[in-house]
């Protein structure tokens, strides 16, 4: 049995079709395809960092904090997203399956491996970027994803204006990295 | 033409590509520099990178999930 | 991709590592297909929607690491390397999708009703965009992946993205905690839908330029960094 599966990931077919890696153009007209169906299916564009703040505030009132009372969520319908769960909540749904997708797409491919953290420059480096990444994507209303690739499909000036800023912030962090982190 | 190694095992994009550039700056032309990945978009841009410089480049999967990526520094 | 150009002249000199008895993760990921399927059954239980968040997700997070797409090297390389490839990639895709979306768009107005799309995913600009921007911009650098390319990572056993991760989330807490103020600063910012600004055709000829302009310029500036348009 093991020898089967060895000898068909090993299949010039399987290779193509599986593991060889799309070209980026390939990615970025499946990517388009499915964020078309999305807003038909839904009336809203792909989106994926709102998500993280309302499970991040569920922790936070699990912790006994209240963020009932914030700006952030006065409207009714930010108040539900609060009062739901894990399960039947779409936005967490899709982000599960992003996970779930890659780690699918990478066992296909044979190619899954735990990658260790190896020094403390790693850790530093997650830690700012994530923090840096969350608050700016609830000030500028979404990541690459929403502020971004949905925001100018959807014909929103305020797309190509993050664009302009996130490539400012790029340059950057390039410095950044180039000098602190390597 | 001596044969180099750079471990960039763990390390996530775009490091392994600039630790890559930085090494193959260093060496002369015809040395061989072997670099150790486990980042699958590192696979694809660190071998795009260098042959887009003209360098001669190999992809070796060594196990699931890690590469070596052979350059051959070409000018 | 295969293996290129001068195989024998590098090949030859040096003694390979032998690889590792192979282990074929195959038979893991059919039992994941059928666990991806079977849940979005359960899901599909209590909701109609659910079960198409689910197939949404998974096809994100499937397209994302099979092509490598990433929006933080569309940003990024041309910074470093000065490689434009996946930003022009990110071109095409919202090349693509905005002849979806507009068509989408116009046919709710033309639709007439009350359920007109115009607005949908139109966001206003104001400072707090601004200052996200470059935050999201330094951040997306340093971590090794915006928030797509986060989930992505940590689906194919990242442990520095999980990491990352639990930060990302912390730090929309503290932003959502935040809004408070910010939003003050978008109070009176405008939310420009491109077609009430130009008109549909206009719009349409518009963005068409602007994504056409920029895809010269990006394979401009790879030819000025690297020599080659590839």
């Amino acid at each position: 049995m093991k020898e089967f599966f060895i000898k068909l990931g090993d299949h010039p077919i399987y290779k193509k079709l599986l593991k060889e890696p799309l070209t980026y153009v390939a990615g970025a007209v499946l990517l388009s395809v499915f964020q078309i169906a999305h807003f038909t299916v839904f009336g809203k564009g792909w989106g994926v960092t709102s998500t993280f703040a309302v499970w991040g505030t569920w922790v936070y009132n699990a912790l006994g904090g209240d963020a009932g009372s914030w700006a952030y969520y006065a409207s009714e319908k930010m108040q539900q997203e609060l009062h739901t769960s894990f399960l039947a909540d779409g936005g967490s749904i899709r982000n599960l399956g992003i996970i779930f997708g890659a780690l699918a797409a990478t066992l296909f491919a044979s190619q899954f491996k735990i990658k260790k953290i190896k020094t403390l420059r790693q850790v530093v480096a997650a830690i700012l970027g994530g923090l840096f990444m969350g608050y700016g994507a609830r000030l500028a209303n979404g990541c690459n994803i929403g502020a971004l690739f949905t925001a100018i499909a959807s014909f929103s000036l305020s797309g190509w204006v993050f664009g302009a800023f996130l490539l400012l912030g790029a340059y950057i962090g390039s410095k950044l990295l180039a000098k602190y982190f390597m | 033409m001596a044969e180099f190694t750079l471990d960039c095992l763990g390390e996530a994009c775009p490091v392994p590509l600039m630790k890559t550039e930085k090494k193959i700056n260093e060496l002369s032309v015809g040395d061989v520099l072997v670099v150790s990945i486990d980042h699958s978009c590192a696979m694809k841009n660190v071998p795009e990178w260098a042959r887009k410089q003209g360098h001669n480049v190999e992809i070796e999967e060594v196990d699931d999930g890690e590469w070596e990526i052979v350059i051959e520094k070409a000018k | 991709m295969s293996e290129t150009n001068s195989s024998t002249e590098t090949g030859t000199q040096r003694v390979r590592k032998t690889r590792k008895p192979k282990k074929s993760q195959i038979p893991f990921a059919i039992l994941l297909t059928a666990l991806i399927i079977a849940f979005g059954f359960y899901l599909g239980q209590g909701s109609n929607k659910l079960p198409v968040y689910w197939i949404f997700g998974i096809a994100f997070g499937y397209i994302l690491q099979r092509s490598r797409f990433c929006f933080t090297a569309a940003f990024r390389d041309p910074c470093i390397t000065g490689s434009t490839s996946v930003t022009r990639a990110v071109l095409v895709a919202v090349a693509v999708s905005s002849v979806g979306f507009v068509a989408i768009k116009y046919a709710s107005a033309i639709g007439g009703g009350d359920s007109n799309l115009n607005m949908a995913g139109v966001s206003p600009i104001g400072l707090p965009l601004i200052i996200g921007a470059v935050l999201f911009g330094i951040g997306m650098v340093i971590a090794g992946g915006c928030a797509s390319g986060t989930l992505m990572r940590v689906g194919e056993g990242f442990l520095m993205q999980m990491l990352s991760l639990v930060f990302f989330i912390a730090g929309s807490v503290w932003g959502a905690h935040d809004m408070g103020f910010w939003g003050k600063l978008n109070a009176n910012a405008p939310k420009v839908f491109l077609p009430d600004v130009f008109g549909w055709f206009g719009a349409i000829v518009v963005q068409g330029l602007i994504i056409v302009l920029l895809y010269i310029a990006a394979l401009k500036w790879q030819q000025k960094k690297m020599g080659s348009i590839e």
